[in-house]
């Protein structure tokens, strides 16, 4: 005879094996269809369009929560809407070693539309990370393009001005090369990387 | 173990089966997510610029690394660029607070460890297959232990000493 408890975790069990069937198959999805992110050839990149809400990544996962996502100081991420998974933004679209807080922080907790490259070849990182190219509310025709970091630099940075890429104008990355190095380990290794590398 | 005898198990030993499969884990993430559980861990691994070594846009693992892709790493870490630790058994956590300090704060202190190898305490996530360090505590600090510049100069080359 099935009793009740059977029933329950007969339910459960169909439940349960459904929705990992689910999982597993939105974690290999294909978010590719109309994106237009620029190809940069990098480990295993997809193009990716997909939906989702830009959070602080830390208040998602402890709720350490400050206002507006930390206003610049956390790092940000985007909670797919297909799948729930907390997507890792590590780049936004410009090419000068920039990150993503700056374009994401307009967004914070809000709906948005995301158009980039995921990447990695991590097999225990489902969700892959993702350089952002573009970004959109939920609803709205154009799309804004991730490019604010340089600009938020040069507002932080008055009397930087000058020619040449930020990283080589910054004054935190100079101090930081002052006290140790190209390589980090003294001016005498540049030194000697310089005379063995004539 | 068959499908039938999970039907006929005791509702907890059901439960044990879950948890100990992962299946329930997967099948109820979306509400799992909203509290993730953490853990207090200490972890060793250099500090590292997690786009380039993620990437690949700069070449292999061993060559955005250690001294040779210091100068990178700092860029990076200026940046924005979310910093991780890579740990000995090559896991990579993604550092969302470093003793008590924001990541993306103008102090200069995680600049001052790219490329370190470090010992830190905190509080560890995962979710995702992502793990998160909030670094409570860094313990220890060995500095920089992969002198690979003797290998694979500077990581990019544009990133090297010049002359004066």
């Amino acid at each position: 005879m099935i009793s009740t408890k059977h029933i329950v975790i007969r339910g459960f069990l169909a439940a349960a094996f459904t929705l990992s069937g689910v999982v597993g198959t939105a974690s290999a999805a294909d978010y590719s269809a109309g994106s237009q992110a620029k190809e940069w050839g990098l480990t295993e990149e997809e193009k990716a369009l997909f939906s989702g809400k830009v959070v602080d990544i830390l208040c998602e996962l402890s709720g350490d929560c400050p206002d507006s996502c930390g206003n610049g100081l956390r790092q940000l991420g985007i909670v797919r809407e297909a799948d729930n998974q907390l997507i890792t933004v590590l780049k936004n679209s410009q090419a000068a070693f920039n990150g993503a807080a700056d374009d994401l922080l307009p967004y914070c907790n809000k709906a948005v539309e995301v158009d980039g490259l995921l990447i990695g070849d991590l097999e225990e990182v489902t969700a892959k990370y993702y350089m952002v190219q573009f970004i959109r509310n939920q609803g709205d025709a154009d799309w804004n393009k991730t490019n604010l970091w340089t600009k938020e630099w040069a507002r932080k940075n008055p009397g930087h001005e000058g020619k040449g890429p930020w990283f080589r104008r910054d004054p935190r990355v100079a101090a930081q090369i002052e006290a140790r190095g190209h390589f980090g380990l003294g001016h005498d290794a540049d030194q000697k990387y310089l005379e063995e590398n004539e | 173990m068959r499908l039938g005898d999970l039907l006929v198990m005791g509702t907890d030993r059901a439960k044990t089966f879950f948890a100990a499969t992962g299946i329930a884990v997967a099948a109820l993430s979306g509400t799992a997510m909203a509290a993730t559980k953490s853990d207090m861990v200490e972890i060793k691994g250099e500090v590292i610029d997690t786009w380039c070594y993620l990437s690949g846009v700069m070449g292999g693992p061993d060559a955005v690394t250690g001294s040779a892709h210091h100068t990178c790493a700092i860029w990076c870490a200026a940046g924005g660029i979310p910093v991780g630790v890579l740990a000995e058994d090559g896991t990579i956590y993604m550092v969302l607070k470093l003793e008590g300090e924001e990541p993306l704060a103008q102090t200069d202190s995680i600049l001052k460890i790219q490329s370190d190898v470090i010992t830190a305490r905190g509080q560890h996530y995962l979710r995702d297959g992502v793990n998160y360090l909030v670094v409570q505590k860094v313990v220890a600090n060995d500095g920089i232990t992969n002198f690979n510049h003797e290998d694979y100069g500077p990581v990019p080359p544009f990133s090297g000493p010049k002359k004066k």
